[in-house]
């Protein structure tokens, strides 16, 4: 049984490219839970794609083996979270899980929104927050003035935070000792009914559902019959233990404070959600813990194969997807011009960018996306309210009494040169400014009330742009209100493909319209005839281009030596023409449906 | 005794003076190490020995040597290879013989030889009239140098001259291409060849093609119509995609790879088509020398027999180069598929002009050799997806 008094449990959290997985892989270096050599960079992130993004999307838990200044032997098990704002409820819910967490804040950045939300964020579950000032080695490395900035803006004490370079190794160990020094040791009774937190889950093809899980009070142990108290399933615990860097090391038990594994040959993914509670199925705790909620996404779109019949591997890949992902919801939609398909519900777009990339890489899939939407609200003429989840099933306008958008709160942080270039932003984007303040003379705050639809797109790209890369973004919705909405169509040759339909804001769909028809022009490549591409309201066209027919596209030279390279160049013409899609007799490539979305690449 | 079939016989000079900044064939540039050409030679002459006990049933009506550069190669040389030809192969008296040639490798004395050799068709690399693209595109010559090498080929008694243009150039507008077609109209050509520039990948001018200011798509399918028009108007029909001839002086040897007749290739990246089989040499001179001489390395790349049923594509992706276009009796009779799936593709593509009827054979009309990889490719999925005909007794 291990002594609580030697026990720690944190978690790092930084604005993007502050450093955190850096940290991360130092912290398992020095205490030598993972040898030097066998140190692959940036080791908590172990999907391909986290590494290559540089960010972490799923929660992952290490446990690291520490002998402290002081003699003693510590326990720290360092719970990772996702650095992005699109992830605030699985950040939530990893912080939960630990007592303290180590903000890591850019020397030459200062501090950010990302910043600002993930300190709240941890803050508001109760943990000691440890400030660090990161990349000290930058030449434009400034931590005097960030440790002040971090006492002024936050409020937390600053002056003796660690000065560390993670990429070169400088000041860890102090960082250990802090973590030591100032984490509290986790508290629970054992004796108490088994409460676990849920904090992440896994499939496992051979042991099938993994939950990361935090155990509050009480212990678990093989053999014992647990239930998910959100979900009310009920399971036989096979295995328990701990987390190490290279897999799971099975113990005999799991007490409270403890932060480990089970599994329990579960099968139904959607039983374990992050959030919920797992208790004894024949003593269970009275009250689940605090703070689950069903997540809600934010931004739906359809996915759909790009080769119909592979709606099947599909759906068997979201079912999967799902498991590790309690944050995305799919339902089935079928559409005209593209079959069946999902709509999917995700945090923000780069949820979606991430899932997307997740199932054409893990799954190998090829997909078609279609413009992600929010979720209205339509009061109908017959007293009747809808969420309209999809443009498929966005009403007549004259069934419509009064519709709804969500709208949020939108906090953005830059030097303040950039204050006009964000207000001339957000006031495109229908943003209505509430107030601004100065964080220091380098740093100002601006808060927004915002329609959710502008800035699910591409806002954050552009804020980038406008103030050269040191604008900073977080939001939160903030409820619905009254809004002018309408539907636009895209036709092309003549018909309307539902699957180019989306839902937009009235006064914006003159212009809307004009940006879509063009970048089809631009997507859709030329084909042997002529194809007017229009948009249309209610069947009234509002704008049109033309994809001239193509005029050139023949091999000058065919000579003997070049038959056979020939025959392959028209069968990958033949495999091309696979991953489009035809509508009527229009070849319409995948990305063409997301590129109506990069609108404002100007 | 049996009817002989006739036969092609491709040879590749894979040397020439230096690389042109957009040449993607195989050769060596800059390169006449005598030691490795003689090594060549004896590679050729062992592979002609090797492959003419092969042939006794066919009879060799075209010879070709292309490269590379042939003319840079040498007369001797190449009366040495067609020498062995003539040993090792039954070569018919009227054979077509064409060698390539560049106009700074021409000279009397190797027209000359060639002439008395009984070579008989001079294709020769022009490329433009205007010495600053030339410069441009690497070639190792000017106008004035092609003007004159065209005179000394007829003055040596050649009556079957073939001129390579290209459209497409760096900066060309149509405007300039017409004048360049009517100038080298003036040589009097029997033959002409017109190729739009194709930018290879691997090949220099792949790299800086960005800054070289190519002509569009449309601005190259406009020159190509242009030709079209101003070669007809000039007396030459275009019996294939690129390829304009007065009556009778079509190229016999490139018509073979149209019209799906059987040819043999010597050398480093020459193609055969024969016996069934389509195969490749390997692109790389030591190692056909090595084949050939030690016979320890394969010299192929790629070697396969073709189905009856990809013939059928074949044939229509290449028939429909020339103007000999596709026949339905023909097809079905030759391949047992039915021809109605194609009809379907093409009788909306003949309303929209780029299909013809003349004499009960499909063509391509002048805009439709322009997208003919796109009508090639819809008229091989029709087929995929048709089923054989019915075999009839």
């Amino acid at each position: 049984m291990i002594d609580l008094s030697k026990l720690r449990n944190f978690s790092i959290v930084a604005h993007i490219d502050h450093g955190k997985s850096t940290l991360a892989d130092r912290l398992l270096e020095e205490t030598n839970t993972v040898d030097k050599r066998e140190m692959e960079d940036q080791l908590l992130d172990n999907m391909d794609l986290e590494r290559e993004r540089g960010i972490t999307i799923k929660a992952r838990a290490v446990r690291l083996n520490y002998r402290a200044d002081n003699g003693e032997d510590y326990v720290l098990n360092l719970i990772d979270t996702p650095g992005h704002v699109d992830f605030n409820y699985e950040v939530s819910r990893s912080l939960t899980a630990c007592e303290g967490a180590i903000l890591v804040v850019d020397a030459s950045q200062g501090i950010e929104a990302q910043t600002l939300a993930n300190t709240y964020l941890a803050i508001d579950a109760g943990l000691e927050v440890l400030p660090v000032v990161n990349k000290i080695d930058l030449p434009a490395a400034r931590p005097q003035e960030v440790k002040q900035e971090i006492e002024d803006v936050i409020g937390l004490p600053a002056m003796d935070a660690p000065e560390i370079s993670a990429k070169n190794g400088i000041n860890i160990h102090s960082v250990l000792e802090m973590i030591v020094r100032e984490v509290p040791p986790p508290g629970g009774d054992r004796e108490a009914p088994l409460q676990a937190l849920i904090f992440d889950s896994q499939y496992d093809s051979y042991r099938g559902v993994v939950v990361y899980l935090r155990v509050m009070n009480g212990v678990i142990k093989p053999g014992m019959d647990v239930r998910m108290m959100a979900t009310g399933a009920v399971y036989k615990v096979v295995e328990c233990g701990y987390l190490e860097p290279f897999g799971m090391k099975p113990a005999e038990s799991l007490g409270a404070g403890e932060v480990g594994y089970l599994t329990a040959s579960i099968k139904t993914i959607s039983d374990t959600r992050v959030g919920d509670t797992v208790t004894d199925a024949d003593n269970p705790a009275a009250e689940p813990l605090p703070g689950y909620k069903t997540c809600q996404p934010m931004v739906f779109s359809g996915v759909y194969p790009a080769d119909g019949s592979k709606y099947g591997d599909l759906r068997d890949a979201l079912e999967k997807l799902k498991l590790n992902d309690a944050s995305m919801s799919y339902t089935q939609e079928n559409s005209v011009a593209l079959g069946f398909g999902f709509r999917c519900g995700f945090l923000g777009l780069l949820h979606l960018d991430i899932i997307m990339e997740r199932l054409e890489r893990e799954f190998n899939l090829d997909l078609i996306t279609t413009a992600p939407n929010v979720v209205y609200e339509i009061d109908k003429t017959d007293g009747t309210r809808l969420s309209v989840y999809t443009p498929l099933n966005y009403p007549d306008p004259m069934e419509i009494a009064q519709a709804y958008e969500p709208f949020v709160n939108a906090s953005i942080i830059a030097p303040p040169d950039y204050v006009g270039n964000i207000m001339d932003l957000c006031q495109m984007r229908r943003g209505e400014f509430k107030d601004m303040k100065y964080l220091d003379q380098s740093r100002v705050e601006l808060h927004y009330d915002m329609p959710l639809n502008e800035i699910i797109y591409d806002f954050f790209d552009a804020l980038k742009s406008r103030t050269r890369g040191y604008g900073s973004l977080d939001y939160e919705l903030s409820g619905y209100r009254p809004s002018k909405l309408v539907k636009l169509d895209i036709l092309l040759n003549g018909e309307i493909v539902d699957a180019l339909s989306f839902i937009l804001f009235a006064d914006e769909a003159y212009a809307r319209a004009r940006k879509i028809c063009e970048k089809l022009k631009e997507n859709i490549p030329r084909q042997m005839f002529e194809i007017p591409v229009q948009a249309a309201i209610g069947g009234k066209i509002i704008a049109r281009e033309t994809i001239k027919a193509l005029r050139k596209d023949v091999l000058a030279k065919c000579y003997g030596g070049d038959i056979t390279r020939k025959k392959k160049l028209l069968e990958k013409q033949k495999e091309g023409k696979k991953r489009m899609r035809t509508f009527g007799t229009v070849s319409v490539p995948s990305e063409a449906f997301m590129a109506v979305l990069k609108m404002d690449s100007d | 005794m049996n009817e002989l079939k006739p036969l092609g016989i491709y040879v590749h000079i894979p040397f020439c003076r230096s690389k042109c900044e957009y040449c993607d064939f195989y050769s060596l540039g800059g390169s006449r190490d005598r030691r490795l050409v003689d090594d060549y030679l004896q590679a050729l002459s062992v592979h002609f020995k090797e492959t003419g006990a092969l042939a006794q049933d066919y009879v060799v009506d075209t010879v070709y040597f292309g490269g590379g550069t042939p003319s840079f190669f040498g007369a001797d040389s190449l009366r040495r290879i067609f020498a062995e030809i003539q040993h090792r192969f039954r070569v018919d008296k009227d054979a077509e013989v064409t060698f390539e040639a560049n106009p700074d490798s021409v000279t009397e004395a190797l027209l000359k030889k060639l002439r008395n050799e009984g070579f008989n068709r001079m294709s020769l690399g022009v490329q433009s009239d205007r010495d600053d693209v030339l410069k441009k595109l690497g070639r190792p010559h000017n106008y004035e140098q092609a003007r004159i090498a065209v005179q000394a080929a007829r003055a040596c008694g050649f009556d079957n001259i073939s001129l390579d243009l290209m459209y497409g150039l760096p900066s060309q507008t149509c405007e300039q291409w017409e004048q360049t077609l009517r100038h080298v109209l003036r040589l009097r050509p029997e033959h002409m060849s017109c190729y739009g520039l194709k930018v290879e990948r691997g090949t220099p001018l792949w790299e800086y093609k960005e800054a070289v200011n190519l002509p569009s798509d449309d601005d190259q399918a406009d020159m190509y119509l242009k030709a079209v028009q101003i070669l007809k108007e000039a007396g030459y029909e275009q019996y294939e995609i690129s390829n304009f001839a007065r009556p009778g002086f079509e190229s016999r040897h490139n018509l073979k790879y149209w019209l799906g007749d059987e040819y043999i290739g010597f050398g480093p990246s020459a193609a055969s088509d024969f016996a069934g089989k389509r195969y490749t040499n390997r692109a790389d001179i030591h190692n056909y020398i090595r084949g050939m001489l030690e016979q320890d390395v394969p010299i192929l790349s790629e070697c396969e027999t073709i189905p009856a049923r990809e013939r059928a594509g074949e044939y229509v992706m290449l028939r429909l180069r020339t103007n000999r276009g596709i026949s339905p009796e023909e097809y079905e009779k030759n391949y047992l598929m039915p021809f109605s799936p194609l009809l379907d593709v093409i009788r909306p593509l003949a309303e929209q002009g780029c299909f013809l009827l003349e004499r009960n054979r499909w063509k391509l009309t002048p805009e439709g050799y322009l997208i003919s990889n796109q009508i090639i490719a819809r008229l091989q999925e029709a087929q995929e997806a048709s089923d054989p005909l019915a075999k009839k007794r």
